[in-house]
């Protein structure tokens, strides 16, 4: 909001000259800045007024900066692209302590070698889902107050938070988060993305067609659809028995997303509001321990022994090598500094947090991985367990 | 205007149960991705064996035995060997530093694995009920069937199981095996030895005459003696279930040698190299007069395992 295309724009009008930003927004011209620049001058047409900056802001401060809305927008945003960046930054700090197992010599070790970037990477890797879900959960249930906030009973000043946030978020945010969220989930979780979807955009099925005998059929298309794609999933799912919110999970959400999109009754808004502001922290910070407590290094064993002496395997996670030691932090607690000369073997490890929960495909896509880590195993689609990594730790 | 009213209320009521699904629906997936796994995992399972800890794994095997199990040049070789080391891997012991041979003959296969001297009996073990209630079994990983050896001398005249009643044939088996049962059940009169490579060594001193066994581990002497020996097909009619021998008390292990055994199955089925059809071609493969594929192992349970999420095809 500078002062200098504001009086080019005021001087445009006075002339013959054209305004050089035509696209500039009409609503510059109410600022106080422009009627000052315009009125002093009685420069000739098109030449742009040097308007010092000064007394244009302490003529508007008293009593209207702190109300504009453009004003508001740009501080929240702000503060929206600060959290944004920061909060990552702090959680991957804490984490260092957390994986050091609180000694605070051992996090001062992880600290002196794990990279800033290395561990930025690691924490996005790690927290994608995290902050899709979040993302996700904010705008589509921002978009459902925001659409029902004039059903408010009169006298209600504020609109809800996550309405706000909604109205000050560019589209293409929103959009972006979902596509994080579509890559990131687990595959068995996606289809909760459609009402969420439809809700964030507020799609209603009118959108598909203005007429409803073709509207009924391009809906029955998209569920013959999805249907196809689902079916053998469900045929397992019945056949294995006791995965009832499997089948929920599957079969509900697309039928959620006909109805999702829409104003709210008036007596439901508050409450809602108050009660999802509640359980998206709750959720944040629920969710946000394990990201805490994942490990920042790859877990791996090492085999340790003279030649042809007794062997030991190390497990933990390697922090650093140089010319002498390997530094292992072992996965129990505790620092080991082997050295180099008597490390005889070392293979990656899975961690038993990776242990899959059901026995279910999506067309040979294991139901727990996401779209991103199913295509993975599609490129490198071997999997081998070492015998080192079956050791007791 | 009041049929538009009671509609937009009807929409708004929806809408409300939608958007309350749909939260339901979330809180409950979040829950679920937080749950311990329902189903037991390897790792699991190996916590409750009676080997989790140890430093060596103990695999009793055949020393005498071409192609199953042989000690050649101080080095344990042959199928029941190959499949011990894929099992004793797939355990998390790997290496020769790690697992231990221990060597059984045919008849101290249950008393070892009863006495904690081994840990797993990997040797032309036959799964019979009677020993069921001895030892537990994992598999089988091959079907074999009973045949009789003579030496070529004789190839002629012992053709049929009326022969072997012949009390002019010296016939010899080794003891404490189904073969033993078998011949028995036949009314066929046996000298019993300890092992049937003793059989091979009467035969080839002139003790005995022929010598009945799995048709495995007579192919092996056959490769060991081409000249010497011939099989010959007889309808005994008893096909053999050979699988890998654990101690009774140890439920836990033997469900994991199954599962791993499975896993081999599941390989070769799907047309990758499996480690059982590694082990076959190394060493059984070429002497076989019929090509035998793995059978499919029995009672294998449902464990959930880290490479569970890798793409099957």
């Amino acid at each position: 909001m500078s002062t200098a295309p504001t009086a080019t724009s005021g001087a445009g009008a006075e002339g013959p000259v054209p305004p050089p930003r035509a696209s500039m927004p009409t609503g510059t011209a109410d600022v106080p800045g422009a009627d000052v620049g315009t009125d002093s001058a009685g420069w000739p047409a098109g030449v742009p007024v040097a308007e010092p900056t000064e007394p244009v802001v302490a003529e508007v401060e008293p009593g209207r900066v702190r109300w504009d809305p453009a004003e508001r927008r740009a501080r929240a945003s702000q503060s929206f692209w600060t959290a944004l960046v920061g909060v990552p930054a702090i959680f991957s700090v804490l984490r260092l302590g957390v994986e050091a197992g609180g000694e605070l010599q051992t996090t001062l070790l992880l600290v002196a070698n794990v990279g800033p970037v290395n561990l930025l990477a690691g924490f996005v890797t790690t927290a994608a889902r995290l902050l899709s879900t979040g993302m996700v959960a904010v705008f589509a249930l921002g978009a459902v107050l925001a659409v029902s906030a004039d059903r408010l009973p009169p006298g209600t000043r504020r609109r809800p938070l996550f309405a706000r946030w909604a109205d000050i978020t560019p589209a293409w945010v929103v959009l972006a988060s979902f596509l994080l969220a579509l890559i990131t989930w687990p595959l068995l979780y996606l289809p909760l993305l459609l009402p969420a979807f439809v809700a964030a955009f507020q799609l209603r099925p009118e959108r598909l067609h203005e007429r409803a005998t073709p509207r009924v059929l391009l809906i029955l298309a998209l569920l013959a659809g999805y249907g196809w794609l689902m079916l053998p999933t469900l045929r397992d799912a019945v056949e294995q028995g006791g995965e009832r919110l499997v089948l929920a999970l599957i079969v509900v959400p697309p039928l959620l997303a006909l109805f999702i999109a829409g104003p709210l009754p008036g007596m439901v808004i508050r409450p809602l509001a108050s009660l999802t502001e509640v359980a998206v922290l709750a959720m944040l910070v629920w969710a946000a321990l394990p990201v805490i407590s994942t490990p920042v290094l790859p877990l791996t064993v090492t085999t340790v022994g003279v030649e042809n002496g007794p062997t030991e395997d190390v497990r933990g996670h390697v922090v650093t090598t140089d010319d002498v030691n390997m530094v292992i932090l072992q996965e129990r607690g505790g620092v080991r500094y082997v050295p180099v000369d008597l490390v005889r073997a070392q293979v990656l490890c899975p961690s038993e947090e990776e242990l899959p929960r059901h026995r279910l495909r999506i067309h040979d896509f294991h139901v727990e991985d996401s779209l991103l880590e199913g295509m993975g195993r599609r490129v490198r689609p071997v999997h081998r367990i070492d015998a080192a990594c079956r050791a007791p730790g | 205007m009041n049929v538009v009213t009671s509609q937009s209320r009807l929409r708004a009521v929806a809408t409300t149960l939608a958007v309350a699904l749909t939260l339901t629906l979330a809180a409950a997936a979040g829950c679920d991705s937080r749950r311990e796994p329902d189903l037991p995992s390897v790792q699991e399972k190996l916590r409750e064996t009676h080997i989790y800890g140890q430093s060596k794994l103990r695999i009793g095997v055949a020393t005498n035995e071409p192609l199953m199990g042989e000690l050649r040049n101080g080095q344990h070789v042959g199928f029941d060997v190959e499949i011990g080391r894929y099992v004793a891997a797939s355990l998390g012991y790997e290496g020769d530093q790690r697992l231990e041979f221990v060597s059984v003959s045919t008849e101290d296969r249950i008393p070892a694995l009863q006495g904690g001297t081994v840990d797993l009996v990997v040797s032309s073990f036959s799964m019979t009920e009677d020993r069921k209630k001895l030892v537990s079994f994992a598999g089988p990983y091959l079907v074999t069937t009973q045949e009789v050896m003579v030496s070529t001398r004789l190839k002629d005249k012992i053709r049929t199981i009326e022969d072997l009643r012949d009390p002019a044939y010296r016939i010899c088996t080794s003891g404490g095996s189904t073969t033993e049962a078998e011949l028995e059940k036949h009314q066929v009169k046996t000298f019993v030895v300890k092992d049937v490579g003793d059989c091979v060594d009467g035969i080839r001193k002139g003790r005995y005459d022929a010598v009945s066994s799995d048709e495995s581990i007579l192919a092996g002497f056959l490769a060991s003696f081409p000249k010497e020996f011939e099989i010959v097909d007889m309808p005994f009619g008893t096909s053999e279930l050979l699988g890998v021998g654990v101690p009774i008390g140890d439920p836990a292990l033997r469900d994991l040698v199954a599962f791993f055994l499975q896993k081999s199955y599941e390989q070769g089925r799907d047309g990758q190299a499996s480690p059982w059809q590694t082990a076959y071609n190394r060493t059984l493969g070429p002497w076989l007069r019929a090509e035998k594929r793995q059978p499919q192992p029995l009672e294998v349970p449902k464990l959930v395992d880290f490479d569970d999420k890798a793409p099957r095809r």
